[in-house]
């Protein structure tokens, strides 16, 4: 194994010396992962997340990680990520599009266990027809398993959020996996400037026995132990243990919240936020509207914009208190189906403020203008 | 949904009540507690641990498996001091040895389970009782289920970043929290008589 | 083995429920016991609530009776009527979803070798017929295709039973149950032989019935894959409440079964396994 010095998170993530690197969005998996302490990685192929993941292998076969190997489908990379979990490993895995919805059965199931699991979605279409191209449709579906979800906007979030990711699933008042979104092509395959900590630092290892539930090692008590028994006979003492075992994982994602905020400072960030119109958005969707904002402004119309870097949990006090006053809000979205509009429609106090749109999808990508034109409607 | 004014008391509050981090209870940071979803220093919890412990009718001790069983080197000290916490109280110990649904049905007289902890609570009239060495993940559903459906006034004892389902809850409980808490709970006792 | 991890903390022996204490002082964690000494250990399974004559549940008894090293094993199962009994196994023991077992088990062997790489950690999968040769058949196939050390512990029923009794790909031709209205119309799934061919060191089928030769199966399957690499066990374990048998019939049927020959019991060993079982067995096989 390779040499690494064992720093603190906190060093690692706010006061270590930062190197510029000239990288793409999958190198930038990379990086975080050589930092991150992992002690296996298993992987899949679907573009657009393959690279990252070969990446990850060369990472292993470097002496960074301890044990990497290619699963035989995303369902069942899903299923061995879970045995090492529950062994008390901290382990790293990624997949995208079909490969998400193929694997989607275990991602309830990894909450509902309290594995604190860090999965990158490299996100694209699915089918029908085959397509590989850029989309975020995967995240509608994503909403509702349980898991934490941050999106990152390019390259330099996608290596910081997956750092942070581990630290923030594994406290133990958490405890639930995290999934960190960046967009196919536009994040993994095109090359930036990002900031990277030493490359002989990381992070403190897990230790398994900080866990909310018992560890499957037969080393921790009790002996008698199941992950995760039925508890379905018919009677309401089985129903009452379900359902609180239930709004125990909602909870572990409300509690999430202040581990968010401390690490990514912040579930959303704002410029400008009393401008009368908001484009509030998340993924790359929010670099083009910050080329949409310059223009606009050359025009002399005033535009805020609202990043939000974490949509489970969703930042729903802080839109309430943001969007008060605010008399347009424009979701710009990768997707037919406009999740991210639906969700802020659902916490706004007048949704009819809400301009679901502009939307592309498909592999298509946002012309600037398409945003400018919706800012402009929204002013006229 | 957030009810900045939830505050976590003894029930029987309803047929499924909330988890009160759903309701905008907060963990608390080290050095301090919860007092029924209120953060508070831990002297001022222990205080209150005191005085609920003192003044119960039959205070109960369930002891998790993290320290009924021996499972490493620091659980005996652990362990042994619990059992000072429970002499001083002049508590009942009825132990938790695990979590499974257990088959066919649990002796209410002589343990609990986190799948229904309420049968315990009134089976043997329990009006305060004191988690201790649970996971967090059961101790948080067992605490649930007894603010849902008795009137039993809980306190979580906890090693890692404590319980807002509990009505008390310290956090990052070491052994020599235990016995700080040990001195506060003799005092009060002695206050009493 | 944590030694500790079956011991009372002392302060609290006397409020421990007394099935706990007998687990502490009867159990079977560190012991040489075997299906020999059943009624004179406590069991590592004893309630359960699976139906009367189950060729499961007896099944179970026997394999825990069975484990070489009870203390260092892990049991990874899936969901189906053996799943209802797992929770009351005291042994640490997972139930993920239908089907993902030997994936499941991979990452947790592998996991385990890095925690503990000094130590044994056996990892034995028990499913049903259906979790092993339908719904989880690339996986089974997959973890042995990676010759991982795990073992593999098919418990046979002949049928989906804890859905009511529908058909599976190890359901004997011709037979008539739930989504077979007409009756069966392809043989039952050869799974031992694929094993053998997918890279097994050790394959046996047997029956409770036999219950030595069980736990010669069970011993070698799992000492084979600490050592060496997959094994694969088949039980058959007919189910009763499907197959309308009274429970004193379920032996019966097991024995008339291997008679007839069309359940027939044997072992593969790869040349390997035979070198180590005569190592471990000191040729007294």
């Amino acid at each position: 194994m390779i040499d690494q010095k064992i720093v603190d998170p906190q060093h690692l993530f706010f006061e270590a010396d930062r190197e510029k690197r000239f990288i793409t969005g999958s190198e930038a998996v990379k990086e975080a992962i050589k930092r991150a302490n992992v002690d296996m990685a298993i992987s899949y192929p679907i573009t657009p997340q393959s690279e990252s993941m070969h990446l990850v292998g060369d990472l292993f076969a470097e002496g960074y990680l301890k044990e990497y190997f290619r699963g035989e489908n995303e369902f069942a990379v899903m299923s061995e990520v879970t045995g090492a979990a529950m062994a008390g490993v901290r382990v790293f895995t990624a997949t995208g599009g079909p490969g998400t919805l193929r694997a989607f059965e275990m991602f309830p199931t990894w909450v509902g266990a309290r594995l604190p699991i860090v999965c990158a979605f490299l996100t694209r279409g699915v089918n029908s027809p085959l397509t590989i191209q850029p989309d975020t449709i995967e995240m509608a579906f994503m909403l509702d398993t349980g898991m934490l979800m941050l999106h990152a906007e390019d390259a330099q979030d996608l290596y910081d959020m997956l750092l942070k990711a581990f630290i923030i699933a594994e406290q133990t008042d958490v405890h639930i996996p995290i999934g960190v979104y960046a967009d196919g092509f536009f994040v993994t395959h095109t090359r930036e400037t990002i900031e990277v900590a030493p490359e002989d630092d990381k992070l403190p290892g897990y230790n398994p026995y900080s866990s909310p539930v018992p560890v499957m090692d037969m080393v921790n008590a009790p002996v008698r132990q199941m992950r995760d028994p039925f508890v379905m006979k018919s009677n309401f003492i089985s129903y009452a243990t379900h359902a609180s075992w239930q709004q125990e994982v909602l909870a572990a994602g409300e509690r999430a919240r202040k581990h968010i905020d401390y690490y990514l400072n912040g579930l959303l960030e704002v410029e400008n936020e009393k401008a009368d119109i908001l484009i509030m958005t998340s993924g790359t969707a929010v670099s083009q509207s910050r080329e949409a904002i310059a223009l606009a402004r050359e025009e002399g119309i005033n535009v805020g914009l609202v990043k939000l870097k974490s949509i489970r949990p969703f930042p729903t006090e802080e839109i309430k208190a943001l969007t008060e006053n605010t008399k347009a809000i424009i979701v710009p979205e990768f997707n037919r189906v406009g999740w991210l509009a639906r969700e802020i429609k659902s916490v706004v106090k007048d949704s009819d403020k809400v301009m679901g749109g502009p939307r592309v999808f498909g592999g298509m990508t946002m012309p600037v203008e398409l945003i400018l034109d919706e800012i402009r409607r929204c002013v006229s | 949904m957030l009810n900045r004014y939830y505050r976590v008391q003894a029930g029987p509050e309803g047929y499924l009540p909330p988890a009160a981090a759903s309701m905008g209870v907060m963990l608390p940071e080290k050095g301090e507690a919860l007092v029924e979803g209120i953060i508070v220093s831990e002297e001022e919890a222990m205080q209150k641990i005191a005085e609920k412990i003192v003044n119960a009718k039959n205070p109960v001790f369930f002891p998790g498996p993290n320290i009924l069983w021996a499972w490493n080197d620091s659980v005996l000290e652990k362990a042994y001091a619990v059992n000072d916490l429970v002499q001083s109280s002049g508590a009942r110990v009825i132990p938790m040895p695990d979590y499974r649904p257990k088959y066919p049905m649990i002796n209410p007289e002589v343990e609990i389970n986190p799948n229904h902890p309420n049968l315990t609570i009134w089976h043997n009239h329990i009006d305060v009782c004191v988690f201790v060495g649970v996971h967090c993940h059961y101790a948080n559903i067992a605490l649930k289920i007894i603010r849902g459906g008795t009137d039993c006034y809980t306190i979580a004892i906890c090693g890692e970043a404590g319980h807002e389902d509990a009505m008390i809850s310290l956090r990052d409980v070491s052994i020599d929290t235990l016995r700080r808490l040990n001195d506060v709970i003799k005092s009060t006792g002695e206050g009493l008589k | 083995m944590n030694k500790g991890l079956v011991k009372i903390s002392p302060c609290f022996e006397d409020v421990m429920p007394q099935e706990y204490k007998e687990l502490v002082e009867k159990g079977s964690y560190g012991q040489d016991y075997g299906v020999a000494d059943l009624g004179s250990f406590k069991e590592l399974i004893e309630e359960h609530p699976l139906c009367a004559g189950c060729g499961l549940a007896l099944s179970m008894r026997l394999i825990l009776a069975s484990l070489p090293n009870p203390e260092s094993t892990i049991i990874v199962g899936s969901t189906g009527c053996s799943a209802l009994a797992f929770s009351q196994v005291a042994l640490h023991n997972i139930h993920s979803l239908f089907g993902n077992q030997n994936a499941v088990a991979t990452g947790l062997k592998r996991a385990l070798k890095l925690r503990f790489p000094d130590e044994i950690k056996d990892v034995v999968v028990i499913a049903g017929d259906g979790a092993t040769a339908d719904i989880g058949l690339d996986m089974v196939m997959q973890s042995w295709f990676r010759r991982e050390n795990i073992t593999t512990i098919m418990l046979d029923n002949e049928a989906y039973a804890n859905t009511g009794g529908q058909e599976s790909g190890m359901t004997a031709e011709k037979a008539v149950l739930n989504m077979a209205p007409k009756g069966k119309n392809f043989p039952k799934v050869n799974l031992a032989d694929v094993a053998q061919v997918a890279g097994c060191a050790y394959v046996a089928t047997c029956n409770p019935a036999k219950s030595r030769v069980l736990e010669k199966a069970v011993k070698r399957a799992i000492l084979a894959a600490r050592e060496i690499g997959p094994t694969y066990v088949q039980i058959y374990a007919p189910c009763p409440t499907n197959y309308k048998l009274k429970p004193d019939e379920v032996l019966a049927t097991v024995k008339n079964r291997e008679k007839e020959g069309t359940y027939p019991t044997g072992e593969f060993i790869s040349a390997k396994a035979q070198e180590l079982f005569e190592s471990l067995e000191g040729g007294s096989k």
